[in-house]
C-alpha cells in the first residue's frame, strides 16, 4: 500500500467518514458545556461508558443547553487537521421531560423578558376569513380535523397549505420558512400552525428560539392550534391567539355558517319591525308636535283676550259719556266775565253767561 | 365587468345596510329601497353560505430546503 502524508491521511477519512456517515444522530447527556468568544459552543454528549466531543456556532444553538440535560444531536464526525476526532452538530435538541422542562423555562424566561410574549401585541383575527394559511403536515391527524371543522363550519374560503415537518430536528425551520413565504406573499389574512398530540420530544420543536421569533414577528396574524389543551408551547405564548388543540383553531378561526344563516334571517324579519316602529314614532312625534303647537296657539289667545280685555277697560274709563253720567259736565268757550259758554250735561247742552270769576284753591 | 364579492364583503355591506336603519341617518323616504338591498344581500347570502365550498390547495413549495 502506497504511503500518504498526513494531510492525505486525513483526508481520506474524512471522505469514508462522509461516505459512511454523512449525518448522525446521537442520544446522551450534555457535560462540559460553555460558550467560546460568544460565538462557539463546546460540550460533551456522553453516556455511562463513552463520550464525544461536540462542536457547534452559537446560532445553531435553538434551545438552551445546561450540563446534566439529555439530548439528541444530529452532526458530521471528522478528523482534525491535528488529527482529533471531531463532531461538527447541526442541530441539537433536548429530550426527555426533565430536560425539555428546564430549557423551555430558561428560553420562556429570556423571551418573555425581550416582551415576546406582551399581550399588548396581540392582534384580532379577521371577523370574516376568506384567505387562511395553513402550516402543517398534510399527513398529520391534527390537520384533517382541521380541515374537517373548517369545512364543516365555514365556506367560500381560499386555504394555502404549507407542507411541513411538524416534529424532528429539522421542523422549526421549514416552518419558519412556511411563514417567510405566507408572510412575503402577503395574500393571507391570518397563519394557522397546526399539530396534532403528540409527546413532550415531539412537541419540543415548537419551543425553537428561531420559530418563536418568527411567530412573534408576523405581519400576519398567527393562531396555534398545537397538541392538546394542557400542552403549552413557547409558538403558542407568541401567537396573536392560542388554540387549545387543531379543533380549537378550525372553531376559533370561522363562524358556524347555519348560525350565520339564522342570524341574516333574524336581521332581516326585524327591519320589518324597525321600519314600523321608526314610522309610529316619527307619527307621534309629528302629533307631539301638534299637540304643542295647538297648545302654544290656546295660550296666546288667552293672553291676547286678556290684553284686549285690559284695553277696552281702559278705553271705557276714559268714554266722556261715563264722566257726563257721573254728573261732570263739559264747558266750552272763553271765560271772560258777561261771555257765553256752552256747557254740555248727559243730557242737556246749555249756554251760560259767565258773571263773574274766582281763583279756586285747589285740593292737593 | 365588477369581481365578484366574497362573503365578507357581502356580510359587511349587509352589516352596514341594516346598521342604518338603526342609525339617525334613518329616514322613511330611503328606508324601502335600503330595505329592498338588504333583502337582496341576504337572499345572496344564503346562498353562498349554503353552495360555496372553501379552496384547499397544498402548495407545491417544499419547505425542506
Amino acid at each position: 500500500m502506497d504511503s500518504m502524508t498526513p494531510t492525505e491521511f486525513i483526508a481520506v477519512v474524512n471522505q469514508t467518514l462522509e461516505y459512511a456517515y454523512s449525518s448522525v444522530t446521537i442520544v446522551g447527556e450534555v457535560a462540559s458545556f460553555k460558550v467560546n468568544q460568544g460565538k462557539w459552543v463546546f460540550f460533551d454528549v456522553k453516556d455511562e461508558e463513552s463520550s464525544i466531543s461536540c462542536f457547534m456556532t452559537l446560532f445553531q444553538l435553538r434551545q438552551p443547553l445546561e450540563d446534566g440535560m439529555k439530548v439528541i444531536v444530529r452532526g458530521v464526525p471528522k478528523l482534525t487537521k491535528w488529527g482529533k476526532f471531531s463532531f461538527t452538530v447541526t442541530a441539537v435538541q433536548p429530550v426527555g421531560e426533565g430536560s425539555l422542562k428546564k430549557a423551555f423555562e430558561l428560553l420562556k424566561k429570556k423571551l418573555s423578558d425581550e416582551g415576546l410574549f406582551d399581550e399588548a401585541k396581540k392582534r384580532e383575527l379577521p371577523k370574516y376569513l376568506t384567505k387562511l394559511g395553513v402550516i402543517s403536515s398534510t399527513q398529520a391527524a391534527g390537520y384533517a380535523d382541521f380541515i374537517k371543522i373548517i369545512n364543516a363550519r365555514w365556506c367560500g374560503m381560499k386555504i394555502q397549505v404549507a407542507h411541513t415537518q411538524v416534529q424532528g430536528l429539522d421542523a422549526p425551520d421549514q416552518i419558519i420558512r412556511a411563514l417567510n413565504y405566507f408572510n412575503e406573499r402577503g395574500e393571507v389574512e391570518a397563519i394557522a400552525i397546526i399539530r396534532g398530540g403528540g409527546s413532550a420530544d415531539d412537541l419540543s420543536c415548537f419551543n425553537d428560539e428561531q420559530l418563536v421569533r418568527a411567530v412573534s414577528s408576523s405581519k400576519i396574524p398567527v393562531i396555534t392550534g398545537i397538541g392538546h389543551e394542557v400542552d403549552e408551547s413557547l409558538c403558542d405564548l407568541a401567537a396573536d391567539v392560542r388554540a387549545s388543540t387543531p379543533s380549537n383553531a378550525a372553531e376559533i378561526l370561522t363562524l358556524d355558517k347555519e348560525a350565520v344563516k339564522f342570524n341574516i334571517n333574524m336581521r332581516i324579519d326585524t327591519l320589518d319591525s324597525v321600519i314600523y316602529n321608526r314610522a309610529d314614532a316619527e307619527k307621534k312625534a309629528v302629533n307631539e308636535k301638534l299637540t304643542q303647537a295647538m297648545k302654544i296657539i290656546g295660550i296666546k289667545i288667552i293672553d291676547y283676550r286678556k290684553q284686549i280685555s285690559a284695553r277696552i277697560k281702559t278705553l271705557s274709563a276714559l268714554n266722556p259719556e261715563r264722566v257726563l253720567r257721573q254728573g261732570y259736565a263739559i264747558l266750552k268757550g272763553e271765560i271772560n266775565p258777561g261771555s257765553v259758554v256752552n256747557i254740555t250735561t248727559f243730557d242737556k247742552i246749555i249756554n251760560a253767561e259767565v258773571k263773574e270769576i274766582h281763583e279756586r284753591e285747589k285740593n292737593h | 365587468m365588477s369581481e365578484k364579492k366574497t362573503i365578507s364583503e357581502k356580510m359587511a355591506e349587509l352589516d352596514k345596510d341594516t346598521d342604518w336603519f338603526y342609525s339617525d341617518e334613518f329616514n322613511l323616504d330611503e328606508a324601502v329601497e335600503k330595505y329592498k338591498k338588504a333583502i337582496k344581500i341576504a337572499e345572496e347570502l344564503q346562498k353562498d353560505l349554503s353552495d360555496l365550498q372553501n379552496e384547499v390547495e397544498v402548495l407545491s413549495q417544499d419547505f425542506s430546503k
